[in-house]
């Protein structure tokens, strides 16, 4: 899949830093807001399809190949399960959240009830969403990236 | 008729049958069966999670074994794409 | 549960199922696609008045956006209009 025309080229050019900002967003307030790692993850990943969509596969590739997307993906994946199990080394249980009301890292405790946004908040949650929103980007942005790669090419070799 | 016309309008219906009346027991919007639980996420989530965020705090802390296994499922499809697209020597 | 609450859901549910009948009929498999996407949109909204945000960012991202441009990726490497 080739690139399109300017048109689309400065649309996208225009559009994607809005994505980027909006996805990342939402996966660094997710223990705040709606949403969370996979969901700012799919935001992230649809702006990427959207640059592979106007430029070509081609060219996305010669940027990022998709070893270095799959070592992202296992770096989340790996990242995610450290941090739990970090809570059954400092908290007594697989997952526990060893950081909340700690006073430490995004340990503050929010009153009970309605209470304004501290983003100083969540123990291991923030920790969490970023694993999963890494490896949520490089997961869905490779599986799209490879399928556009593979069928726009008859025979692909290295 | 053919023999699998047939097979097909008998299975029809009795699915049919199912859903219509397990439209009966469905309860009404926002009054779940058991609240044991919601009640205890909704009062205690602030004090042992620390974030305002019920519905993080929950898939990520109080239900994290599912999102691990959701972590294992997305896993297994980019590993599953990778291994069909490989590049052919 | 107010009456416009009501009339919202239900005008969504209605809209949601004539696009997926409509991405059933069509033989044009790209047209197809993008039915499936408004398809999706719609739930999207659905899941947004049924208050929850969460599943409608989550379906608006995969649904709408990654699974239509995964299926016109493979109707680009096949053929575009169904065979009878």
């Amino acid at each position: 899949m080739s690139g399109m025309s300017k048109i689309v080229k400065t649309s996208v050019n225009i559009l994607f830093p809005l994505t980027m900002i909006f996805g990342l967003y939402v996966i660094a307030h997710g223990h705040l807001t709606p949403g969370g790692g996979f969901q700012g993850g799919a935001i992230v990943a649809s702006g990427c399809a959207m640059i592979v969509v106007a430029y070509g596969s081609k060219w996305v590739f010669k940027q990022i190949n998709e070893k270095r997307l799959s070592t992202f993906e296992s770096i989340g994946g790996v990242g995610f399960i450290t941090v739990a199990l970090l809570g059954l080394v400092f908290s007594t249980v697989f997952f526990g959240n060893f950081l909340a009301g700690s006073n430490l890292l995004f340990g503050t405790t929010p009153a009970t009830g309605s209470t304004g946004a501290d983003f100083n908040t969540g123990g291991v949650l923030p920790l969490m969403n970023f694993a999963v929103g890494v490896k949520v980007i490089a997961g869905l942005f490779v599986i799209v990236l490879v399928m556009a790669y593979a069928s726009s090419v008859k025979e692909w070799d290295t | 008729m053919e023999k699998r016309t047939i097979v097909a309008v008998v299975v029809f219906a009795i699915v049919a049958v199912f859903f219509f009346f397990s439209i009966f027991l469905i309860h009404p919007f926002g009054k779940p069966g058991q609240v044991n639980m919601d009640d205890h996420i909704i009062a205690n989530t602030q004090n042992e999670t620390g974030t305002n965020n019920g519905v993080t705090s929950t898939v990520f802390d109080y239900r994290g074994f599912d999102t691990l296994g959701e972590a294992t499922i997305l896993f297994t499809a980019v590993a599953g794409v990778l291994m069909i697209f490989r590049r052919v020597k | 549960m107010g009456m416009e609450f009501l009339i919202a859901n239900i005008i969504v549910l209605i809209l949601t199922v004539v696009a997926s009948l409509v991405a059933v009929l069509l033989r044009d498999l790209l047209a197809a696609a993008v039915a499936m996407a408004a398809m999706s949109l719609l739930l999207s909204l659905e899941f947004f008045i049924l208050q929850a945000p969460d599943v409608a960012i989550a379906e608006a991202g995969v649904g709408a956006c990654l699974s239509t441009a995964i299926v016109i990726i493979a109707i680009k490497g096949t053929k575009r209009t169904e065979d009878e």
